[in-house]
């Protein structure tokens, strides 16, 4: 028995576990870092949606609606990449002469010099992006509504007291609106969560990629322990993991909506 | 700020470019037993990893691996990300057309089928039967070519994927490199058998470059040559393939 458990154990604690472990911080980090960047995108989104400049406005609509149809997979392949070429196209203006751009055999970049070379952390930043992007255009209507759901007569009153045009915005109807935004956002968060599987597909070596390549099976001892296909044992870890960062984002949440609801009336609650 | 993180960006691109010209960027799989795989430590070991470090020995030149999926490892080596590809990559008339090759550091070596032991799987006479490959292999290519009007090809992104539907039950026969799945099928312990004759594809395995990298391309040849005269390639076969071949000294 002991003898099983020493086994398990090493076998659990070897560099390549070790390394899917280390994983989950890609994971948690384009959660975090993503959803920072959606909210702060539905904030833009929602202020060009509220603004009273006609073009301003056009933008925040064609914003929400647009980012909002595009699958998600799809612009999470398609913006790193144009990224990567706008950039090299960028580089490739400064450094490439003719002849250096003569001399390159592959469509792609220019000329050698300009190749900008992605590795895990800029794919996770560029991903990051992508998902507050795409969940920003969410968070822009989600915020766009609760803003006019903060009663008139809060904002009516705060203008009699002399407030200006900035500071009802800020101290009364975005303070105000956090009440009516939350659940919404709380919805946004969940699908960030979700999409975060997705980034084995910009060759970040993540849970999803580990589990997948843990879980295959072996014949070879060369290789390491032989085993069956082990897939849906190293799945369902990752199950048991989203499950409780969902567990963990509706106590958050809950917390959050106290601490936003304080002091307001209102059936929102 | 966005001009700040395009000074950035270039400026990291430009840090990895002077950095690339030092070191010889070998990209491999990491999912192609035991010509590549990650060990237990997490890191590329196997056939191709000795061998390229072996080949950097006698070039003198400094290496390193790393790890690229097999659908892109092309591309990106067009793009410049590294510099040469170690994966198990056979020489083809359709990859030369964009990439160079090394002499082969593995000889011809023929396809195979694989199946569940006792299901009476006949590859010279298949029908409605469901084939797997690896996508982007010479054999998908094959496959594509002899099998897809009859039969239903599926590919997969590793020969690992493949070999998992295999035993699921979800595919009725595999075709892949011999090299690969004998010692697959060897360690079985009866659960899989090999059907049907071997399919000759292919010119070898050899290191893809750049077509612009004649130096390279020369070097790396060379330091071939002598390891094939000095028997370490057929050392490093035996060693990785369980001493059963083939190889170049006979």
């Amino acid at each position: 028995m002991s003898d099983d458990f020493a086994f398990w154990l090493s076998y659990l604690t070897n560099g390549k576990h070790l390394t899917w472990y280390a994983s989950f911080q890609f994971t948690i980090f384009a959660a975090a870092f993503g959803g920072t960047l959606a909210v702060i995108f539905g904030l833009i989104g929602a202020t060009l949606k509220n603004s009273r400049f006609l073009t301003l406005r056009v933008i925040g609509t064609i914003y929400s609606s647009i980012v909002r149809g595009v699958p998600d997979v799809l612009f999470f392949l398609f913006f790193p990449l144009a990224f990567e070429q706008g950039v090299e196209w960028l580089i490739a203006t400064q450094v490439c002469s003719p002849e250096m751009i003569a001399a390159q055999s592959a469509a792609w970049p220019p000329c050698k010099d300009a190749n900008w070379f992605l590795g895990t952390p800029e794919y996770l930043v560029l991903a990051s992006v992508s998902l507050g992007l795409v969940y920003g255009a969410f968070a822009t209507n989600v915020i766009h509504g609760a803003l006019r759901s903060v009663p008139q007569g809060q904002l009516e009153a705060a203008r009699a007291y002399g407030m200006s045009a900035n500071q009802v915005l800020w101290r009364v109807q975005i303070r105000q609106m956090w009440v009516y935004a939350l659940p919404g956002l709380s919805n946004v968060w969940m699908l960030i969560i979700k999409a975060t599987s997705l980034l084995s597909l910009l060759q970040i070596a993540d849970i999803v990629l580990w589990a997948d390549r843990l879980g295959a099976p072996n014949f070879l001892p060369a290789v390491g322990l032989v085993h069956a296909d082990w897939r849906w044992r190293y799945y369902l870890v990752l199950f048991v993991f989203y499950i409780l960062i969902t567990w963990i984002s509706e106590k958050s949440f809950d917390a959050i909506m106290r601490r936003a609801g304080r002091g307001i009336l209102s059936e929102a609650r | 700020m966005k001009k700040l993180i395009l000074t950035a960006a270039a400026l990291l691109a430009l840090g990895s470019a002077t950095q690339a010209q030092e070191t010889v960027r070998i990209a491999t799989e990491g999912a192609y037993a035991p010509w590549n795989f990650l060990n237990d430590a997490g890191e590329p070991a196997g056939f191709e990893i000795d061998l390229g470090n072996a080949i950097c020995a006698k070039a003198a030149i400094t290496c390193e691996f790393i790890i690229n999926d097999w659908d892109s490892i092309i591309p990106n080596l067009l793009a410049g990300n590294y510099d040469v590809i170690m994966a198990g990559m056979s020489i083809t008339d359709e990859r030369l057309e964009t990439i160079d090759f090394t002499q082969n550091y593995f000889p011809p070596d023929p396809s195979l089928f694989v199946a569940a032991a006792g299901a009476g799987i006949d590859p010279t006479a298949l029908e409605g039967k469901r084939v797997g490959v690896q996508g982007g292999t010479i054999q998908a290519a094959y496959a594509e070519e002899n099998l897809a009007a009859k039969n239903t090809v599926v590919s997969f992104g590793t020969a690992d994927q493949a070999m998992a539907d295999l035993a699921a039950g979800n595919l009725d026969t595999i075709i892949a490199d011999g090299a690969y799945l004998e010692p697959v099928v060897a360690a079985s312990s009866g659960a899989l058998e090999f059907v049907g004759e071997e399919v000759m594809i292919g010119n070898g395995v050899g290191a893809g470059l750049r077509k612009d990298e004649a130096e390279l391309k020369t070097k790396f040849d060379d330091a071939l040559t002598a390891l094939k005269a000095d028997g370490t390639v057929d050392k490093l076969i035996a060693q990785w393939f369980e001493g059963r071949g083939p190889y170049f000294a006979e």
